[in-house]
């Protein structure tokens, strides 16, 4: 059954007629054409899909369509602050933390959503933090490295 | 020329950008105009015989457009036995194997139609054992073995179910092992583990009848390859097949040869000339891709009081589940090496593929070292503390150096071995005891060598493009997987006609348009690929030199190349821009092509009958691992302190994503040794088919790593280098096992290092030392 809903997508309203059982993943990348969000799983296990919803981290294939009216979410395409790359992006850059790069869309939204409840993390808190977010290419260690870079710099800037 | 200017540079991966903003389309994000949605209807038998498939429901569901079974698609493939079809004909040999398929009009729709097909099976007696299914009396998993098309280095068995036997011969053991002071026998256990891209398989193809082309959209490691055998199988012109590859999300090895590309394609010729997508979901990708082979080792070796090894006898049996796939070459390439990296008098190396009702094992980063190594370089630490040595002395001892010849007959160059165990155990402090801060626990320390070949002779051919602005573009067939060869691809072509990095630009994969390239495995991209940019590049470069001779009024010798331009030599300030001459040479769309080719050709082929071959190998690479490692003796469960890895990459065209390499090949490596393992049950069925069941290595997983680059030029190489894609896994394993030994005094023989294993092996032992 065919569900109208209005919602915010990446600052713009959007208004939709999805079938309720759809799954956010499936709307965002099939139905919306924003394919940045990846599929790696489809059942919550890798984080490759991570998403905001109404501030909040999700794993986008575990949210269905029919919940999403009046919610705001933000994708891998609206991580950007203007023209400029966020500051989490320019680390990953520097520090080497994307390889194939299938799972960084979900490792840069899971990052930031560490930052911006917790601005200092340590490197226990950051591993923590990302450890539902599955990399095979990397080890983790260069992305570790691009997350505190990137939380000296934000750090840096709020000052 | 000058020194090198980008080479060696840490330089910025030239693919960032798009991956970090999302605006990177890899295989499995790929939408075509009017295409139609494609669903597998998937074995659910390991090993039975097809009765009757009944088709007549899913064709009369709405917004089915076909259903295929293997009565339309009556084609085999495989790269070195031609013995998997398309979608399963008369019988299936594993649960996951594809049996039917439809494309439909929206991807609801395909699921609930798959589900219509009906399919009676006729079970079979099920083969899940490597060891077992070869044993005399047990029935033919493929009964028409001897009749398929087969390329020549094919050894085959009077065993049953044996897809490749491997025979390494090397004075005789039986000498060895007489003269020996210690003789040690152990078996060992690989279990089955896969590769896990975080992008999982997908595959799209049309065919337009009225010209007879069929184009294939696939994120495949290997698309020349790919066209071979899907040209092979259908007998169809080679130039009516085009392979466009999108960006691929991570391989390992999983993503070549062909996979969803048979269904896609077997779909494709009923759609009417629409495009059909097929996707696997990860519990599919799981069950009916690729996986590595699971490996039982013996292992014996003689070795005097000195610690002098004098023989090695080895049988593995490589488990290749239900096809051929790599299995044959995973066979020779993985147990030609398996004695390890030492000067042996005597060696005895049988390697049996063995065919079983599993998910079809094949290529996996690595390509069968880490198996090898799980049960050689545990072997060696034993034997060191039964003649009370140190397991570095032991291995000093008999460690391939320069110019030493291999029980292959190979005479061996650039070998930087010795310098990465100096090194790799230098780094967690070898000989120096760590005091256990825990109650209950024990701490210890362990290291694995290892000697990895690359897949020879093959061929890399490139294309260098420079145009009248300066830019260059770099036609290269090897497949940018997330291992980072379009950077170090494009500083190749930066560095020889001498411009900036941000003036290259890698043109997009497709066989149409890019000249021929082997295959985007075995860690060879950076020496083929790398040498045949390089001579691409020089000979674009040889042109514009030419070109700009008369404009500058200057022989050719006397012009030299930087910052873009050519200048003279001994007056810098004449100089041109390199757009400029090709401009002034060919006009505004003038275009500058620099041709390059580059092909290893070994000496004589292997042996068949003795596994011997003066070149068996472009180049070897070396590693050593070394770990640190806490054991809690009650629960058995293992935790990473600290972890080197010093690999030997002759040159290093780019540091940081040398290091990218090994710390990620170094996390796959602890993956496979602490806890990975695909469970698949007497039945055939996988029980852990999903990332909740499937324990990948996560960034809690990981410890203090310690990467080491260690330059030993290989002179073929491209300013000396070797590659480096694969071995970063294959110790790891081994060094861990190691340093469990260490710290327990008891030894683990099966992997992986998971809690139960070691628990058990800790009881075993004290029953033993009780009794």
């Amino acid at each position: 059954m065919k569900k109208k809903i209005q919602l915010t997508l990446n600052g713009k309203i959007t208004t939709l007629e999805v079938p309720s059982h759809r799954l956010l993943l499936d709307l965002l990348r099939d139905e919306i054409g924003l394919t940045g969000t990846k599929e790696g799983c489809g059942t919550g296990d890798c984080g490759a899909c991570t998403v905001f919803l109404n501030g909040k981290p999700v794993n986008s294939c575990l949210v269905l369509s029919g919940e999403l009216d009046g919610t705001d979410i933000v994708t891998i395409e609206g991580l950007k602050i203007g023209p400029e790359l966020h500051p989490i992006q320019k680390a990953f850059i520097q520090d080497g933390g994307a390889q194939c790069g299938y799972c960084t869309p979900g490792m840069l939204m899971m990052s930031k959503a560490l930052l911006d409840e917790n601005p200092n993390p340590t490197e226990e808190e950051i591993r923590f933090a990302l450890s539902g977010n599955l990399c095979r290419c990397t080890g983790y260690a260069k992305i570790i490295q691009a997350v505190q870079d990137a939380a000296a710099e934000l750090r840096s800037k709020n000052v | 020329m000058s020194e090198l200017t980008v080479v060696g540079k840490p330089v910025t991966r030239v693919d960032v950008n798009e991956k970090i903003t999302g605006q990177a389309i890899y295989g499995y994000d790929l939408v075509l105009p009017n295409m139609l949605y494609g669903k597998v209807l998937f074995s659910p038998k390991a090993h039975a015989k097809i009765k009757r498939i009944n088709t007549v429901k899913a064709k009369q569901y709405p917004g089915v457009v076909a259903v295929v079974t293997g009565e339309d698609a009556p084609w085999t493939h495989g790269e070195s036995i031609k013995d998997k079809p398309f979608l399963a004909q008369e019988k299936v040999r594993y649960i996951g194997e594809p049996v039917a398929a439809v494309a439909t009009e929206d991807e609801d729709m395909a699921e609930t139609a798959v589900k219509l097909i009906e399919v009676e099976y006729e079970d079979l007696p099920v083969y899940t054992d490597p060891e077992e299914a070869c044993k005399p009396g047990r029935g033919a998993i493929h009964e028409n073995f001897d009749k398929y098309r087969k390329v020549e280095f094919i050894v085959g068995s009077h065993l049953p179910n044996i897809a490749e036997h491997f025979k390494l011969r090397t004075g005789d053991v039986e000498i060895g092992f007489k003269e020996s002071d210690l003789i040690l026998e152990e078996r060992y256990f690989v279990p089955i583990i896969q590769h896990a891209a975080m992008e999982p398989h997908s595959a799209h193809a049309q065919f337009d009848k009225e010209s007879g082309r069929l184009t294939i959209w696939v994120a495949n490691d290997a698309p020349f390859r790919a066209l071979h055998e899907i040209t092979e199988a259908l007998n169809m012109p080679k130039e009516k097949i085009r392979f466009i590859n999108p960006l691929q999300g991570g391989g390992f090895g999983s993503k070549g040869g062909l996979k969803v590309e048979p269904i896609a394609v077997a779909l494709a010729f009923h759609t009417s000339g629409r495009p059909v997508r097929v996707k696997f979901n990860r519990e599919e990708t799981f069950i009916s891709t690729l996986t590595r082979h699971e490996a039982v080792v013996y292992c014996k070796s003689g070795v005097k009081k000195d610690g002098t090894l004098m023989a090695r006898e080895m049988t593995i049996y490589w488990g290749a589940g239900a096809y051929a796939e790599k299995s044959p070459t995973v066979c020779i390439r993985g147990s030609l090496p398996a004695p390890g990296p030492y000067r042996i008098p005597h060696v005895k190396v049988d390697g049996y593929a063995v065919y079983t009702n599993k998910p079809v094992a094949g290529s996996y980063r690595g390509y069968g070292i880490p198996q090898g190594a799980w049960a050689c370089e545990q072997q060696m630490d034993e034997l060191a503390k039964r003649l009370g040595m140190d397991p570095v002395e032991i291995r000093m001892k008999n460690i391939f150096v320069e110019g030493d010849v291999s029980y292959w007959s190979e005479r061996l160059h650039a070998v930087g071995l010795k310098e990465t165990l100096i090194k790799a155990t230098a780094a967690i402090e070898w000989g120096k005891k760590t005091q256990p801060t825990k109650f209950g626990t024990k701490i210890g320390k362990g290291f694995a060598c290892i000697q990895k070949p690359t897949r020879s002779p093959t061929t890399s051919n490139a294309g260098v493009l420079v145009n009248s602005r300066g830019e260059v573009t770099v036609l290269a067939g090897t497949v940018e997987i997330g291992q980072g060869c379009n950077t170090i691809l494009s500083q190749v072509a930066a560095e020889e006609l001498k411009v900036p990095m941000d003036k290259v630009f890698m043109h997009p994969l497709d066989t149409d348009a890019i000249p021929y390239d082997a295959s985007t495995t075995s860690s060879r991209s950076t020496y083929h690929m790398g040498n045949a940019v390089r001579r691409a590049a020089i000979h674009a470069r040889q042109q514009i030199a030419e070109a700009a001779s008369p404009m500058l009024e200057a022989n050719v010798q006397d012009l030299d190349f930087a910052h873009g331009k050519v200048f003279l030599k001994d007056q810098p300030q004449m100089a041109l821009p390199i757009g400029e001459v090709v401009r002034r040479k060919l006009g505004t769309n003038g275009v500058v092509r620099g041709d390059g080719s580059y092909t290893y050709e070994i000496g004589k082929d292997l042996d068949l009958e003795t596994g011997h071959s003066d070149h068996a190998s472009a180049f070897y690479m070396y590693a050593t691992q070394a770990a640190e490692v806490m054991v809690d003796e009650e629960s058995g469960r293992v935790r990473l302190l600290r972890m080197s890895a010093a690999h030997d990459v002759g040159k290093a065209i780019n540091p940081l994503n040398c290091v990218a390499q090994i710390e990620g090949g170094l996390a796959m490596g602890i993956g496979s040794a602490l806890h990975e393992e695909m469970v698949v049950d007497n039945t055939g069925k996988v029980r852990n088919p999903s990332f909740l069941d499937y324990h990948l290595v996560t960034s809690l997983d990981v410890p203090k790593m310690i990467p080491i680059i260690v330059e030993c030029p290989e002179p073929e190489g491209p300013y000396g280098a070797k590659g480096l894609g694969e071995p970063g896994l294959a110790p790891t394993p081994a060094a861990i096992g190691n340093a469990v030994a260490d710290a327990l005094g008891v030894r683990v023989y099966d992997l992986p290092l998971k809690p139960e294993n070691v628990y058990w092996a800790i009881q075993n032992k004290k029953k033993k030392d009780a009794a």
